[in-house]
């Protein structure tokens, strides 16, 4: 009973909260002066009298509040509406760079978090240890490192030097087969994932790490660590019970990060020329695509919000030391 | 937005210990907008600095007050960064100290164009536009007083009836001669009057693997890659087996409707495909297109002729109905994309088997050059069949383009590449059989690729220091053309001090281009004589102007004239 009043609780926050999200992205990105029609005017594309028609016909000339109104409209109707930089739907815009984004991200997230979490769980057992104050220091060097730099640098010796790998793009651009193996699906894909998730990871998973790390630590000392340790279970045994006690915080953690990989990484996306939602955002508010721009960020900060709904919801099945009052 | 509370789950602090995951769920809230904040917030106080330093420059300074530091406006590339270090550094010599400022382009469009804050001073760049090739862009847009409004290019706020009326009348002279005198008389007012300086034309660099192609020609301000001129890719021959063309590319298209969008990148990829009535040849003259000729009947009416057997990419004839569609398409729905077409033309009526005549709304010289030349044929049994429930058939997506040009379209991945075939049917096809252009947002990747072998052509700007290290590659051919497209320093004449002639003379001999040309882009370009038009384009360059020699001597010597002093720290002090 305590449950389900806490999960509707959470639920009508959650939505409150979505709701709230949407009116700010509104507000938010019309703030930033000039409008959709704006750049063209400045290269010299459109003249001041064009201009004024596009706005018009663009709906640009009404009020804040009446292109809220018009906004609020479509979005029940399940329109997010057009862009106005590709004067296509927004979800035609957004959906195969999301596709892109996730095939790039949902690698690094799952391969940093599980290395975080294998590598953090080892590194806090053995705390105290010089392997742990070493191990420690090597995980935050990567951390500390500008993704780009690591990006640049990984591609001047494995693609540019080594040739091993493609220089960047998501797939081979000028696609001409010349060996057989180039005909198994995804292999192209695949080879060039390597760089840019070696280099996402590398850079993202310092974070779930440390987290496990702490947490272990302090789980490890616990009275029913004591308890297990008096009963004689194996380190294996050890090592498992404490992962399971320790892990929640990256449970966490692990919501953000997913919804900070719906946004793409923008950096990695530049050096590793990945067509992803990071390029497509930046892009969408320096030309003032006002719906692009509120779709993408609302999206990113939406599984945000909502996984860490979820997260809330499975924490007392997962923790049972939990109650919800 | 607010803060949810009381919506984290309740934990028992004596059974669950952990402080990292009490930090974690308050913080969760704040990290889902950062990422909105990360680019919004430095937006929005860069918009507050430039407030603050134009109402700064606003405070007028006094006669006999010492100079208020200038306030600079800058987009943040690095040339320009580098541009404003010299000259704070050379004009310190004046005693002229500058506040520099620099955003990134699209603050500068929008404070600086449309809502025409220029502080002091800004600078900008213009690329080599086809249509800039025309004097008429770098005179009147720029220039006339008419322009000198919300949105428009003269945001210096120059006037001066005098230079307004030979802009006017270089507009109207349809005579050949008398134009090029106007258009020079005009420009020697411009520099006389100095309400800007102009700097160089940067050189165009793009490079090339010669062991697999030749043909490359190269265009003026549209180098051998650029798609502005759609001459400059008809001749590339394949030396391999392999006949289609990869290059590279910063930008991407965003829509296949030619009437959607004037950007310039994006017009000119599509008028690939959708030929254009004319266009430029490879000494940027205009030559006929998709017409076989045109005839200027008077001042308002012009005849134009459609090449005979011309074919669409689906194998539709081209016809007189499908030119006058066109026009009447254009002038009913008045996309702004064709705002010159509208601006331009009253009526088109057919005058015969393959002839449409234009009657225009006013003499226009520039009209078979900059409206024929962006205009396009468009296929009649197409776009009078398009959906009718669009608010206007500029948002037609338009996902299979068919029109008459030289290249059909193949495949648009957006954000990874646009690829081509050649239309043999086109009266003069292409050598190769078909081109693609890759999207490669970082510049290194792109050399990367062209020294890998990856891509075959490098078609965005390269600077002289990875020009020489590609030019090391035996298989790779460096190609530097020149532009008619500026740089420029704008100054705001509503402002003093420079709102003094005398002033603005001063920074013009305070200035040296070569020198700067040669620190920045290791003198790859053309040093300005203070003209809007580049020396190169010799029809419209004027031989009488000189420009301002480069010397703090004669700087000074113009500042003293004017009364100018100055004080015992040696900053310029107004004249009293």
């Amino acid at each position: 009973m305590g449950f389900l009043s806490y999960a509707g609780r959470r639920a009508v926050h959650t939505a409150v909260t979505l709701v709230l999200l949407l009116v700010f992205m509104f507000v938010l990105f019309r703030l930033i002066p000039g409008d959709p029609t704006t750049l063209l005017l400045g290269t010299g594309e459109l003249t001041p009298e064009a201009q004024q028609r596009l706005r018009a016909q663009w709906g640009l000339d009404q009020s804040m509040l009446e292109q809220f109104i018009t906004y609020g409209r479509n979005l029940l109707s399940g329109e997010l509406g057009l862009s106005f930089y590709y004067r296509r739907p927004v979800t035609e815009v957004i959906a195969p760079m999301l596709v892109n984004t996730l095939m790039l991200m949902l690698p690094v997230v799952v391969l940093a978090i599980g290395l975080g979490i294998a590598i953090g769980t080892w590194l806090g057992w053995r705390r105290g240890e010089r392997v742990e104050e070493l191990g420690a220091v090597l995980v935050l060097v990567p951390r500390a490192l500008p993704v780009f730099w690591t990006g640049i640098v990984f591609l001047s010796l494995f693609a540019y030097k080594l040739q091993w790998f493609p220089i960047g793009g998501i797939r081979e651009t000028f696609f001409y087969p010349e060996s057989w193996y180039q005909f198994i699906p995804y292999y192209d894909v695949l080879r060039h994932l390597v760089l840019p998730v070696a280099t996402g990871v590398l850079a993202s998973m310092a974070d779930p790490l440390m987290i496990m790390r702490t947490s272990l630590i302090e789980v490890r000392d616990e009275e029913f660590m004591v308890l297990a340790r008096a009963r004689g279970l194996s380190t294996r045994s050890l090592q498992r019970l404490a992962r399971r006690s320790a892990f929640l915080p990256v449970l966490t953690y692990s919501a953000i990060m997913v919804g900070f990989a719906f946004g793409g990484q923008v950096l990695l996306e530049v050096v590793f020329t990945w067509p992803g939602m990071g390029r497509l955002m930046v892009n969408s508010v320096t030309q003032r695509d006002y719906p692009v721009a509120q779709a993408a960020f609302f999206l990113m900060a939406a599984v945000v919000i909502v996984l860490n709904f979820a997260v809330d919801l499975v924490y007392g099945w997962l923790d049972p030391r939990i109650r919800y009052e | 937005m607010t803060t949810p509370t009381g919506n984290s789950a309740v934990v028992d602090p004596d059974r669950f210990g952990d402080p990292t995951l009490e930090l974690v769920l308050s913080r969760r809230q704040v990290l889902a907008f950062l990422g909105a904040f990360g680019v919004v917030v430095p937006t929005a106080s860069l918009i507050t600095a430039i407030d603050g330093s134009v109402s700064k420059a606003h405070a007028q300074a006094a006669p006999g007050q010492p100079v208020p530091r200038l306030a600079v406006y800058t987009p943040n590339w690095p040339d320009m960064v580098e541009l404003w270090r010299q000259l704070s550094k050379d004009w310190t010599a004046l005693g002229i100290d500058l506040d520099v400022q620099q955003g990134t382009l699209d603050t500068f469009v929008s404070q600086i164009v449309a809502e025409q804050k220029l502080p002091h001073l800004g600078s900008m760049s213009w690329g080599g536009a086809p249509d800039r090739l025309d004097p008429d862009y770098f005179i009147s847009e720029m220039f006339h007083s008419r322009r000198a409004l919300k949105g428009g290019l003269n945001f210096g706020f120059y006037k001066n009836e005098s230079f307004d009326k030979l802009a006017d009348d270089q507009r109207q002279a349809m005579d050949l001669s008398e134009r090029q005198s106007l258009v020079r008389r005009a420009q020697e007012v411009v520099v006389e009057d100095s309400p800007s300086l102009i700097l160089y034309h940067r050189d165009i660099i793009h490079a090339y693997n010669k062991k697999r192609f030749k043909g490359m020609k190269p265009i003026l301000g549209n180098g051998i890659g650029f798609p502005y001129m759609p001459l400059a890719y008809m001749d590339i021959e394949a030396l391999t087996p392999r006949k289609v063309l990869r290059l590279t590319s910063i930008y991407d298209i965003a829509s296949l409707n030619p009437f959607q969008t004037p950007e310039i990148y994006n017009s000119t990829t599509l008028r690939l495909i959708y030929a254009t009535f004319v266009t430029r040849d490879e000494k940027a003259e205009v030559m006929p297109w998709a017409l076989h000729s045109w005839n200027v009947v008077d001042k308002t009416t012009v005849d134009i002729t459609l090449k005979p057997d011309t074919k669409f990419h689906d194998g539709k004839p081209a016809t007189v109905e499908d030119v006058k569609f066109t026009f009447d398409f254009i002038l009913k729905h008045k996309f702004p994309a064709m705002g010159r077409v509208t601006d331009a033309v009253e009526s088109a009526s057919i005058a015969g088997d393959n002839t449409v005549r234009l009657k225009l709304k006013q003499p226009s010289a520039p009209f078979v050059a900059n409206v024929l030349g962006y205009a396009f044929l468009a296929p009649k049994h197409i776009w009078e069949n398009i959906p009718a429930n669009l608010a206007t058939p500029a948002d037609w997506p338009n996902d299979n383009p068919i029109g008459s040009g030289p290249w059909k379209l193949m495949e648009w991945r957006k954000g990874e590449y646009i690829q081509f075939a050649a239309n043999k049917d086109f009266y003069m096809p292409a050598k190769l059989d078909g081109f693609i252009a890759a999207v490669v947002p970082q510049m290194e990747s792109m050399v990367g690729m062209l020294e890998r072998g990856d891509s075959d052509m490098l078609a965005w700007n390269l600077d002289m220091t990875l020009g020489a290290r590609i030019s090391q590659n035996p298989d790779l051919e460096v190609v530097r053309t020149p532009t008619h497209g500026q740089h420029e320093v704008r100054l705001n004449l509503t402002m003093p001090p420079c709102n003094n002639v005398a002033f603005r003379h001063a920074l013009q001999h305070a200035t040296d281009r070569k020198k700067i040309l040669d620190i920045i882009f290791s003198g790859a370009g053309v040093v300005s004589h203070g003209a809007p038009i580049t020396p190169a384009l010799e029809a419209w360059a004027s031989p009488n102007i000189k420009g301002y020699e480069p010397s703090i001597d004669k700087a000074r010597a113009s500042l003293s004239s004017a009364g100018f002093t100055w004080n015992a720290q040696g900053k310029l002090v107004m004249p009293s």
